[in-house]
């Protein structure tokens, strides 16, 4: 077991935070929304590089892909991406509250990663005492190669990352979409740090 | 020096915008920025409407915009990639870009107090350069694609591309059972052209040969340049019929144009071979060796005809039964 492997303890605590995390930023997005947002159990793992492109492939059909860094104090940071499907776009503007002919579908997509990242991380980074700071979205692609481009690229800077992924739904919108956090090596040993100090606090 | 005169020094001096709201929308701060760029001192701004002072703004999509930063007490973004800009000032630069206007990034921050968040500020940076070299860089990468499909000399598809090309319309016509023709030409005693009058009269034949037959085809017909004289042209939803009256149609186009090149007026012919897509064809590549084999029987045939694959009947006689 490498030191960026979370012991059983870690992982639970972790698991914790996010469930936390999820039901307080589904309430708020419930509210901004106006419309119930589910978050289905998040799924935490550890991946290399080499198997990130491969485990992001299970995504395949994906028909745009939504890249925000974030970074927050002690060395939490990462890379948010949000996954969306085709065809899972067209009532967009209407969940977000615009009228469609106000904004593009890509700005639509961008608006809504950036409402579900932040919102998401904003209530993560207080359970943590933390506070998160936020690139601008970018929207990496709405084609296949250049995700695995993206994917390929991002997986060059680090050996192994923590990988959680969350599910969203709308249903009144028939709407899905993943969110995945991927934590950089260094990121995981920051984290695990302040996982310590919270079992300790127990 | 106090750190509020610290904080205003410095907010002067940032080449970003610096405007912060309250919740009405109304102007709290205005930084030199944006009183040099909207050129409006901050005494003529403060506490009037932004809508007031920017009556471009979209209003409502700003307003949601606004809510969204406020009730998820989240910063929002807003790039010049999908909106060039929101605020309607100059260029800081005199370089051509397709807006009069600044290009624009905005942050949405809020701003806590202990009451909640009551104001927003509204960073607007000027990307008018990343916007001039990204849309350079874009125009290079479309014409750098085009000239990745594009047969220098003829301006039509090059072998690569048109094989692609015919992969996909030979996998589109099985799955749902359409009609898919083949034409192969080939420009006859090409060696002789090139003897007589030199590369540079070969490559005006091949130039003037590839417009007259472009002219005769539909824009969805894919034609491109096989190898050296020889020309290949997929024909989407086309039958024998269809095909056999295209073939014969620019072999007379080729056989009746004269080019002039140095005093000389060239002619040539041209051997044409048609197939078209049968049950047995398992891959693109039998396509392309039926009408292989019709381009080779139109060269034993004397050249200057077209010849149609499998049934082996001349083109000439099928037209005639139409």
């Amino acid at each position: 077991m490498s030191s960026f492997n979370l012991d059983e303890d870690q992982q639970d605590c972790l698991q914790e935070l996010i469930n936390v995390a999820m039901g307080q930023a589904s309430d708020q997005l419930a509210r901004y929304l106006d419309t119930f947002v589910y978050l289905k159990v998040p799924k935490i793992e550890q991946v290399d590089a080499s198997s990130l492109t491969a485990t992001l492939n299970e995504e395949r059909a994906a028909a745009a892909v939504v890249s925000q860094g974030f970074f927050g104090y002690e060395g939490i940071r990462g890379e948010a991406l949000l996954v969306y499907q085709p065809n899972d776009s067209d009532k967009l503007a209407d969940l977000l509250g615009y009228e469609p002919d106000e904004l593009s579908v890509e700005e639509q997509i961008i608006d809504l990663s950036s409402i579900l990242t932040t919102t998401f991380l904003n209530v993560f980074a207080s359970q943590i005492e933390n506070q998160m700071s936020y690139s601008a979205p970018r929207l990496v692609s709405a084609g296949q190669s250049s995700v695995s481009s993206h994917l390929q690229q991002l997986s060059f800077n680090w050996d192994l990352a923590l990988k959680v992924k969350i599910s969203y739904q709308v249903t009144d919108y028939s709407f899905n979409c993943d969110m995945i956090l991927l934590f950089p090596e260094s990121a995981i040993l920051n984290i695990k740090t302040v996982i310590d100090r919270i079992l300790e606090e127990y | 020096m106090s750190l509020d005169k610290f904080c205003s020094s410095i907010s002067n001096q940032l080449n970003t915008g610096v405007l912060i709201l309250d919740l009405e929308g109304n102007i709290v701060l205005w930084n030199k920025f944006l009183e040099i760029h909207a050129n409006k001192a901050p005494e003529t701004v403060i506490n009037q409407s932004v809508y007031q002072v920017f009556p471009e703004l979209p209003k409502r999509w700003f307003e949601r915009k606004i809510t969204s930063v406020v009730q998820l007490k989240s910063p929002s973004f807003c790039s010049w990639e999908q909106r060039h800009h929101l605020f309607e000032l100059p260029h800081t630069r005199p370089i051509t870009t397709a807006s009069r206007f600044m290009a624009q990034n905005c942050t949405f921050l809020p701003i806590e107090s202990k009451a909640g968040v009551e104001h927003i500020c509204v960073l607007i940076e000027d990307t008018t350069d990343v916007c001039y070299y990204q849309t350079m860089l874009n125009k290079t990468l479309a014409d750098l694609a085009l000239a990745n499909r594009i047969d220098g000399l003829t301006q039509i598809f090059n072998r690569k591309h048109w094989e692609e090309c015919l992969a996909n319309e030979f996998s589109r016509a099985r799955r749902y059972k359409h009609e898919l023709a083949l034409i192969m030409f080939d420009l006859d005693h090409f060696k002789l052209l090139n003897d007589t009058f030199g590369h540079q009269g070969g490559d005006l034949v091949l130039i003037e040969a590839s417009k007259v037959v472009s002219a005769i085809l539909r824009s969805c017909d894919l034609f491109g340049r096989y190898g050296g004289e020889e020309f290949a042209i997929i024909l989407p939803e086309t039958d024998i019929t269809g095909a056999c009256d295209v073939a014969e149609r620019l072999r007379k186009g080729l056989e009746d144009l004269a080019i002039e090149y140095q005093g000389n007026n060239i002619k040539f012919t041209a051997s044409v071979g048609v197939a078209v897509i049968d049950e047995n064809d398992n891959r693109y590549e039998d396509l392309i060796s039926n009408a292989d084999v019709a381009l080779y029987q139109a060269k034993s045939a004397g050249r200057n005809c077209v010849r149609l694959s499998q049934e082996l009947v001349a083109c000439d006689d099928l037209i005639k039964l139409v």
